[in-house]
């Protein structure tokens, strides 16, 4: 008789740790809320990865095709885990979707709940929502995406674009004070497609550090040499509306110019990750641990941010914190392995 | 007072170490300066920012420095050029509070009678005498065109024939023209006491002398009366 592994979440990190139990010969049902599969990279139409620009289709695309065809996989479209008990080392859960509810026991399981884009329009400085050609990140890749680059107020390519960093992230005001670690590299990614595509469009990259860690740094070096991005030290303070349907950025640039009101055509900002709403949720439904950071707790955030602090309940990916792809993929294999050992154990 | 190169004032090094452990026994010191990721929020937010050399970013990275010598340099002249909107408090990712630091610099610098203080003061004796010999902030008597520039073109028009102006006016308002509103003795007697606890009348001292002596004479009046 194989296990059963029960996998909430099917962005990049459900998806592999599903995959690969698979492989193993393991029955997987892999619960996802949305109508479709592959998390926020496939909800935003991400076009292409950072670090090395690979279309996402050949990350997301490829384990979304192998979730699906993967015979040991069940997939529940628009559903939720609506109860969840213990049954000794094993765990009782009902998962409701639209055509009704089914209760299983797995012997494991395993928690891929991702992270929410933060909401820009909760910090009113940037004025999103106030001024049409203010978005964000997943607004731009999505933008891209669709091969739809253009100024929300007028349909026409905007010739100056300011990337504004760290919006929701390190921020008492808004209760974020850790780093979204991908935002800086995700702006620089896409101020060099956007200097590639379209050449004539200035960008500005407004910062108070660049965190492009570890290779990143290899982007931020070339958005730079080959891409003449405009790197200006200074947080923006303000955005107001200026001459000729331009948005202005009102900042310190701190090594430079001192003050400046700065217009462009389109200010994207960099908005971070959060937990959103359902890590909460989860941690009360499961009974798991959340962090002061409003993500899922790890049992040893260095010895095993893998392990929820419930035995037999494993984590992967952004629900755990921010972090890029490659790492979510890593820990949904490394949930994968332990969830299995686990099940295996107290067969 | 001398003044190097830079326009700071040359002052002995015990002093600045001094002002800096003054401002650092503050109460608020610690709620106002946390740590500081050097963004600049705080400036691009700040009024004056946009008229002089100034910036809330470098107050509060003085002040980080722990360096008597940096925060010396914003005794005599940089610490005026705030505005106190608290603007920058307001918006600091860092919850830090430059313009709360400002407000403690300006207060040492006032209590122990600095030039800069004294100058910056000096404009404000009249409503100073006003309001600590009599408890009123402005009376009518005070309006003059000289004074209040920034009252508009009829401010010439306002300052004459006050004695009549005031008795049109359709409430009381004791016709006269030295004060706005009266104030009874006890009351007086009361704030004078508050003056006294709060150290007004000690700063007022230090920061003007002449003023000081007209102050006391009122006060010594009504407290005998
Ligand atoms: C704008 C932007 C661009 C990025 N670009 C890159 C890039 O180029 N390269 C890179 O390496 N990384 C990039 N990242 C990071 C990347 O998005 C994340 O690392 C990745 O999405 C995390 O995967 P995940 O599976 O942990 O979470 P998610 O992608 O958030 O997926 C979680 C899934 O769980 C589902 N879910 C949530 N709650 C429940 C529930 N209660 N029940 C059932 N299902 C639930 C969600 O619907 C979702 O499908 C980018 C991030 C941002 C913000
Ligand atoms: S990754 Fe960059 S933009 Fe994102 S929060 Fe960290 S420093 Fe700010
Ligand atoms: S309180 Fe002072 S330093 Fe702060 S914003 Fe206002 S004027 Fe600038
Ligand atoms: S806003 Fe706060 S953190 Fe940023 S430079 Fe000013 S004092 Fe420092």
């Amino acid at each position: 008789m194989s296990e059963n592994i029960l996998v909430i979440g099917g962005g990049p990190a459900g998806l592999n740790a599903a995959v690969m139990l698979s492989e193993l010969g393991v029955n997987v049902a892999l619960v996802e809320r949305d109508s479709f599969l592959g998390g926020n990279p496939k909800k935003f139409k991400y076009k292409f990865l950072f670090p090395d620009m690979q279309p996402a289709d050949n990350v997301i695309g490829e384990l979304i095709k192998k979730a699906e065809s993967g015979g040991n996989i069940k997939v529940y479209y628009s559903s939720e885990v609506s109860d969840f008990k213990e049954n000794g080392k094993k765990f009782d859960a009902v998962i409701k979707s639209a055509s009704g509810s089914e209760t299983k026991t797995f012997d494991s399981v395993i928690v891929a709940t991702g992270f929410e884009h933060f909401d820009p329009a909760r910090d009113a400085k940037y004025s999103y929502q106030l001024f049409d050609d203010v978005i964000d990140i997943k607004d731009l890749e999505r933008m891209m995406g669709e091969n739809n680059f253009v100024r929300p107020s007028n349909g026409k390519p905007p010739k100056k674009v300011a990337f504004i960093l760290c919006v929701g992230s390190r921020d008492r005001h808004v209760g974020n004070q850790y780093c979204s670690r991908v935002c800086c590299t995700v702006s620089v990614k896409q101020a060099i497609e956007m200097r590639e595509h379209f050449p004539d469009c200035e960008a500005y990259i407004f910062y108070m550090d660049i965190r492009t860690y570890g290779f990143f740094e290899d982007l931020y070096w070339k958005a730079m040499e080959e891409h003449d991005v405009q790197i200006v030290k200074g947080r923006i303070a303000e955005i107001t509306s200026g001459p000729d349907n331009t948005v202005v950025c009102k900042g310190e640039d701190t090594l430079l110019r001192g003050p400046f009101e700065i217009p462009f055509d389109m200010v994207v900002l960099a908005s971070g990750m959060e937990g959103g709403p359902q890590s909460p949720e989860i941690s009360s439904k499961l009974g798991i641990e959340l962090d002061e950071h409003g993500f899922l707790k790890p049992e040893n955030v260095t010895l095993s941010p893998f392990k929820s602090n419930k035995p037999g309940v494993f984590l992967a990916g952004a629900c755990t914190g921010p972090k890029a792809i490659s790492d979510s993929i890593t820990e949904g294999a490394a949930a994968a392995m332990n969830a299995y050992t686990y099940a295996v154990k107290n067969r | 007072m001398e003044y190097d190169e830079n326009g700071v004032s040359i002052v002995p090094a015990d002093l600045k170490k001094e002002i800096f452990e003054e401002a650092r026994k503050d109460f608020r010191y610690e709620e106002y300066v946390r740590g500081c990721l050097n963004c600049g929020v705080c400036t691009g937010g700040c009024p004056p920012h946009r008229f002089f050399d100034f910036s809330p970013r470098i107050v509060l990275q003085k002040m980080k420095s722990k360096d008597p010598e940096l925060i010396w340099t914003m005794m005599d002249e940089y610490v005026w050029a705030c505005f106190q909107c608290f603007t920058c408090a307001m918006i600091c990712p860092f919850l830090n509070s430059p313009g709360g630091v400002i407000a403690i610099l300006r207060e040492i610098a006032v209590r122990r009678g600095f030039e800069s203080a004294k100058k910056v003061l000096k404009p404000y004796s009249r409503v100073l005498l006003k309001l600590t010999a009599y408890g009123n902030q402005l009376s009518p008597d005070m309006i003059q065109p000289d004074f209040f520039p920034d009252w508009g073109p009829h401010i010439g028009y306002a300052s004459t024939d006050l004695a009549v102006k005031r008795k049109a006016i359709p409430m009381p308002t004791l016709q006269v023209t030295n004060l706005a509103w009266d104030v009874a003795p006890e009351t007086m007697k009361e704030l004078y006491d508050i003056f006294d606890e709060a150290g007004v009348f000690k700063i007022i001292e230090a920061v003007d002398p002449s003023l000081y002596e007209i102050i006391q004479d009122i006060v010594d009046d009504v407290r005998s009366s």
